[in-house]
């Protein structure tokens, strides 16, 4: 139902909208620093580093909004929940940008050096998995579906159990040829910074799933322990 | 967010235990002559706590709260029917000592209504009415209400002057004071703001605030920040009925019916 003063309703739909597009931008910075180094296209690298700056001024944008909002509106109730998730969710998003570019820098390292194909295949398909759960968690925002938020949440383990199999196959390959450890190495870091955009999105799906129900999502999501092994 | 509509009363948010319930609505019914304005209100009354009744005009939390001190008995055709229990005996029964009762429920109105008598008098008014007190004692017993009331420092010194002089916002908490003289129990608050400026409002929220410490609250008000801000337990009514009740804080982040949320988020059609 809409609010009897119709201004209020602009106002939060302005801020809603705004998040929808940092999400397809932050997404979309994902997708590109993965195939940066996929294909080791040093320019798709450089746009994505110069593109954050956009992340930033959005959360920006939408945090100076919602304060705006706080103090002139008084917000309770489902409305409270969406502002407060949105400053959230924002903050979430700008950390997705913040790893994409840090992932985009690697992609201009790893690009002068010599090519790693089977491991970068490994990295593609870590990528292409942590953005369809990006995108699956911005979809359930969008449509405001609780239970498609859920359903991200609940998958958090494949994206750790894709990052153990990795951090696996990158000692091997530098255990054989100590020549490849640089690239090694940062493509490491590019996995662990893909699999911290997952948990924001597991972050996301959490703040969402609050948002809408009033109700915390508490339960031990199943968690891989194969890398305690290896003292990460 | 649970859609159950009117008329679901959700007790799942309510924790009160019995005994620290000071004033119990059970099953009330009450009419103005023909017409039904409260239909079957069972809320408890925590005691040493703020109650804030809220909800759109006409619903009912007026009648409610006139209802707990029955001062609708000085109207012909209005009757109640059900029980409230106040320490355990049931004040809606034939036979009860109403002014007794006003003494133990004292009540503070929309509008400021000192008496056209000195700030002094006004509060001893209500006193000398139930006691018989020494000129040294009245005086204490006048100065402890009107601190209490947050209003002593305001007149300490004129208290020989009407108390129609004052500000709205002073003869607000004046009334207070001459309520909370006589020592009540429960203090029923009616919009004691609705006339107030902001700062007013604010001084008479700190006296509330103050007072809860030591008395059981009720307060009906339109302005949903100040139920917000003052209240420990919340109950929304509708058409007569009591919709939801809860803990405060639980009302306004996540209210358990849709009428109740739609209300306090400004979304009333």
């Amino acid at each position: 139902m809409e609010h009897t003063l119709r201004a209020y309703d602009e106002e939060l739909d302005a801020i809603t909208a705004q998040l929808a597009r940092m999400g397809g931008l932050a997404e979309a910075e994902v997708a590109d620093s993965v195939r940066a180094i996929v294909k080791r296209d040093v320019k798709l690298a450089e746009s994505v580093i110069g593109g954050d700056a956009k992340l930033d001024a959005t959360e920006l944008e939408i945090e100076r909004k919602a304060i705006r909002l706080i103090a002139l509106r008084q917000p309770v109730a489902d409305d409270l929940r969406r502002i407060v998730g949105a400053m959230k969710i924002s903050t979430n998003l700008e950390r997705c940008g913040d790893l994409a570019k840090n992932i985009a820098k690697r992609a201009l390292v790893i690009a002068d050096s010599d090519p790693v194909t089977p491991l970068t295949g490994s990295i593609e398909g870590m990528g292409e998995l942590v953005i369809g759960r990006l995108k699956d968690v911005l979809d359930a925002l969008g449509a405001r579906d609780v239970d498609r938020a859920v359903a991200v949440w609940s998958q958090d383990h494949e994206v750790d159990e894709h990052y153990d199999a990795i951090f696996r196959e990158l000692l091997t390959y530098m255990m054989a040829d100590p020549r490849t450890i640089t690239a090694c190495a940062h493509l490491l870091f590019v996995a662990k910074n893909l699999e911290r955009i997952g948990d924001h999105a597991t972050n996301i799906a959490e703040i969402l799933h609050y948002e809408i129900t009033g109700v915390e999502l508490t339960e031990d999501r199943p968690k891989s322990d194969a890398l305690e092994a290896y003292g990460r | 967010m649970n859609d159950r509509g009117a008329g679901a009363f959700d007790t799942s948010l309510t924790a009160i235990e019995p005994d620290k319930v000071k004033l119990d609505v059970q099953n009330l019914d009450f009419f103005y002559g023909p017409n039904q304005a409260l239909k079957n209100v069972t809320i408890p009354f925590a005691d040493k706590a703020v109650t804030a009744l809220i909800g759109p005009s006409g619903c009912g939390k007026s009648t409610l709260l006139r209802a707990l001190n029955r001062m609708y008995a000085l109207y012909p055709g209005q009757r109640a029917t059900g029980r409230i229990m106040f320490d355990g005996e049931d004040i809606l029964r034939a036979g009860v000592n109403l002014p007794m009762l006003r003494a133990r429920i004292g009540m503070v109105f929309q509008k400021p209504t000192p008496f056209p008598m000195s700030i002094h008098d006004n509060v001893a008014f209500g006193v000398r009415l139930y006691e018989n007190l020494s000129k040294a004692d009245m005086a204490a017993r006048v100065e402890e209400a009107l601190r209490r009331a947050a209003l002593w420092e305001e007149v300490k010194d004129q208290l020989a002057s009407s108390g129609l002089g004052l500000s709205g916002g002073q003869q607000q908490r004046l009334c207070v004071a001459r309520c909370i003289a006589v020592r009540p129990e429960v203090l029923l608050l009616d919009e004691p703001t609705s006339a107030l400026d902001p700062i007013s409002s604010a001084r008479l929220e700190e006296t509330v605030t103050q007072l809860k410490a030591d008395y059981t609250i009720v307060i009906v008000t339109h302005n949903l920040g100040q139920a917000a801000r003052l209240s420990n337990f919340t109950g929304f009514m509708y058409l007569g009925e009591l919709v939801e009740f809860g803990e405060t804080a639980a009302m306004f982040t996540k209210p358990a019916t849709q009428r109740a949320s739609d209300y306090i988020t400004g979304r009333f059609g």
